[in-house]
């Protein structure tokens, strides 16, 4: 069966509801997000910047306070003085430089690095609104600064005491943002850059493409994921007057979670929604079927014989044009069924006016058979056989037709399996042949239409008679909810080819093709076996006899269908 | 059976033939005679009831297609004066006129054609069972405020008389017989009807059916003719 392989409607519609509504939710909440994320990266990221360009614009003042007045250089030397060692003594014709500054810092490494001093410098870069001292750093800058990571980094701590540290410590960072600062080398001093950081921040967190970027002279950002997976946003600067890069990194941990928890919430609201899809897809489905599980009840109901069973035309308007197919499908049905009913009905009453006239008229010829001549007596008895044959005829006749049209009801109550194949028996040309089962089957009780199953072991008894010289054993078995009734005989048996075909109409085992025996009567018995026993829910087969011997073995499989069936102590 | 028949089939035991072919209607009345009944005739409903009102019948057999009005007319309109038996003759074996003719008030149905044999055995059943009301020898049983007497062919309930068809007294004398018992459709099919194995269990159906319309106060839940499901019926003590 396809239907059973496939889903039903109500779970597809269920699982169509349930994925667009996760479809439309999930589109909803990532352009959301997106959006929200978007947003929220570049607000903080102005935050950051301008923080970043305050800082710069105070890093760039603190310096030049830091420099230019003596006395502020003095302050700066004498707060120096106690921990550092100036090497070379400040001129005074020449403009304060960052040199100074630096020179209150103590040394931190060997500053001889060979090898690097001495190379020619190109020529330096010019830096619009140079100054003096821009230059002179210019020139120290000529020689190629290590790279960065190779000097030690040094820690603005807490409490800063050199100049830069002070700067730097003076910084505003709102966003826990960690700084640096990468001084040009001095000379005399070091040859490499010295990095200042705050709050630890090393260079090599810094991207090398931004740190390419800030030392070609451009200011420049960058949003970037730390080793540690951390998202973290790097803006860095050159201080054209110094010389100096300044770089801050911004942690974007904090706008992470809200972004989390966001996604979180998306992600949750999207499931919620698919299972709102979910259970208003199986609601509308429900809903939609209803009307069809109403149409299957009246279909039933029609079938099982009820044909004035209409559908309520109100019911929905939407299914008024089914509702009204349906209704007059079932009306056409009806008519017809009718017409077919009403014509068996009026055969059967053409035929049975003439029957009736016959039959009581060779009933008082039989009657008077002792006062006829020989001659007479014979043909009433001719008469009375072939009136049977014909009465037999036209009822097989009409019980078929009434079977084609539909109108048949089965009338079943409970009968002993025994006792009823002995009531058959004894009115059958059967009679003396014994009824057998086994001890534990004696009591089984089958619910059958008495009348139409004992036409169906008659006739297979009428069958042995005619083809088989008689039936020899009559039997059942129960075989677990079903019972086997057994008809066997002794004659040639049924050729496996025509197995199927002798329960068809007017078919006849061992006739010969154009040779029909009239006297041994037309095949409607075992066709109408077929169809009294498929009426029982039951199927008749012919094989051969399980004892080997020659014969035909007829088998009745019926349910034995005990419900209505109770323990009541019965009249006898 | 020899005896019984013996006295049943009497020259002056009258049957009326309600039938409007008359060539069955012929057929019929030359075996029923051969068979030693008398027998009247009627070819339409209307003559059929004037029939019987001018010479009271001892069973009548009723074609259920006249024209006209037809037999099931003809039988509720001899009901509404008399418990005579009816058989009802039908051409068409479908259960509706089958059933439709019994809860007409007939007691028996026959499908055509039958043997003359056949309808001589239908109608010593009835003769039978409407004389034995008259010779039983029962004693009187008394259930709830039910009071059947046999031998008097007298139902009571509450002190009132019921009239009942001579099938339907002798239904409510065979399951009173036993009160509590349950008697299946066949038992009562052979001890009623005179049926064999084979007998028609809607017979039982109508007629416990048409019973209790007289015996119950309520017939759809009923006190004393109790389905046994599946078993058959019982008369409740």
């Amino acid at each position: 069966m396809i239907s059973r392989r496939r889903l039903g409607l109500r779970a597809r519609v269920t699982l169509i509801y349930a994925l667009g509504a996760l479809l439309l939710s999930s589109t909803v909440a990532a352009s959301s997000f997106l959006l929200t994320q978007r947003r929220l990266l570049s607000e903080t990221e102005i935050t950051a910047k301008s923080q970043f360009y305050r800082n710069t614009r105070d890093l760039r003042r603190g310096l030049q306070v830091a420099e230019i007045p003596d006395e502020r250089d003095d302050v700066f030397a004498i707060e120096a003085e106690n921990s550092t060692t100036p090497t070379t003594t400040p001129s005074t014709t020449t403009p304060p430089t960052t040199a100074r500054i630096f020179r209150t810092i103590p040394p931190s490494q060997p500053v001889d690095v060979p090898g690097i001093d001495n190379q020619v410098a190109p020529p330096p870069p010019t830096v619009p609104n140079s100054r003096p001292v821009t230059s002179r750093l210019g020139d120290n800058f000529g020689s190629v600064p290590a790279p960065l990571g190779e000097n030690p980094v040094i820690d603005v701590p807490p409490t800063p005491q050199d100049p830069i540290s002070i700067i730097l410590n003076g910084l505003l960072r709102p966003n826990g943002a960690a700084a640096l600062l990468v001084l040009p080398p001095e000379e005399g001093i070091d040859l490499a850059a010295r990095p200042f950081s705050l709050s630890g921040l090393q260079p090599t967190a810094i991207p090398a493409d931004l740190r390419a970027l800030v030392e070609s002279g451009s200011v420049a950002s960058r949003r970037f994921n730390s080793t540690g997976g951390e998202p973290q946003l790097a803006i860095g600067i050159t201080v054209p007057e110094y010389d100096a890069d300044y770089y801050e990194l911004v942690p974007l941990s904090d706008l992470q979670g809200t972004l989390n928890s966001l996604r979180n919430i998306l992600f949750g609201v999207a499931i919620a929604a698919s299972v709102g899809g979910a259970t208003l897809g199986y609601y509308s489905a429900y809903r939609a079927v209803q009307p069809l599980n109403r149409v299957s009840a009246a279909a039933q109901a029609i079938s099982d014989g009820d044909f004035d069973t209409r559908l309520d035309d109100q019911i929905d308007p939407d299914l008024s044009k089914l509702t009204s197919s349906f209704n007059h499908m079932v009306e056409a049905l009806q008519v017809r069924i009718e017409r077919d009913e009403q014509f068996a009905s009026d055969v059967s009453h053409e035929l049975r006016s003439p029957l009736m006239t016959l039959t009581a008229s060779v009933g008082v010829l039989e009657g008077r058979r002792g006062d006829l001549p020989a001659p007479a007596q014979q043909a009433v008895d001719l008469l009375s056989q072939d009136l049977r044959r014909f009465q037999r005829l036209v009822e097989d006749l009409l019980e078929i037709s009434r079977m084609d049209v539909g109108a048949v009801q089965l009338d079943q109550s409970p009968v002993y399996v025994r006792e009823f194949l002995r009531f058959v028996i004894a009115q059958s040309s059967a009679a003396g042949i014994n009824v057998t089962c086994s001890t534990a089957d004696a009591d089984l009780m089958i619910n059958v239409d008495k009348r139409r199953m004992a036409q169906a072991i008659t006739n297979l008894i009428d069958n042995a008679n005619k083809y088989a010289g008689g039936v020899t054993a009559i039997s059942f078995r129960r075989n677990g909810d079903r019972v086997h009734l057994f008809v066997d005989d002794e004659g040639p048996g049924v050729r496996p080819a025509d197995r199927i075909r002798i329960f068809d109409r007017f078919t006849r085992a061992g006739a010969d093709a154009g040779r029909r025996d009239i006297a041994k009567g037309v095949g409607l018995g075992l066709s109408l076996v077929k169809e009294h026993v498929r009426m029982h829910d039951g199927t008749v087969w012919v094989g051969d006899r399980p004892d080997g011997r020659m014969g035909a073995h007829f088998v009745i499989d019926m349910p034995i269908d005990d419900t209505d069936m109770g323990d009541e102590e019965m009249a006898t | 059976m020899g005896s019984i028949s013996g006295t049943i089939c009497g020259v002056g035991t009258r049957i009326l033939t309600v039938e409007d072919d008359d060539r069955i209607r012929q057929a019929v009345k030359l075996a029923l005679e051969d068979e030693g009944w008398s027998v009247d005739e009627a070819d339409t409903g209307e003559r059929a009831l004037e029939a019987f009102a001018a010479q009271v019948s001892d069973v009548v057999l009723i074609d259920i297609m006249l024209p006209g009005m037809d037999g099931f007319e003809v039988c509720r309109s001899i009901r509404r004066t008399s418990d005579v038996p009816i058989i009802m003759v039908t051409a068409r074996d479908d259960t509706h006129d089958v059933v439709a003719g019994l809860e007409a008030g007939a007691d028996d149905y026959l499908t055509k054609p039958f043997a003359p044999k056949e309808l001589s055995a239908r109608i010593r059943a009835l003769l039978r069972r409407a004389r034995s009301s008259e010779s039983g020898g029962l004693d009187r049983i008394k259930v709830g405020d039910l009071e059947i007497s046999p031998d008097e062919g007298l139902v009571l309930k509450a002190g009132e008389e019921l009239h009942l068809t001579k099938t339907e007294f002798k239904l409510l004398v065979e399951l009173a017989s036993q009160p509590g018992k349950v008697f299946s459709r066949e038992v009562l099919l052979e001890r009623v009807w005179g049926y064999d194995y084979f007998g028609d269990g809607r017979l039982v159906d109508v007629h416990v059916r048409r019973l209790r319309t007289k015996v119950e106060t309520d017939p759809a839940n009923p006190r004393y003719v109790v389905t046994s499901r599946g078993l058959g019926y019982k008369l409740q003590p």
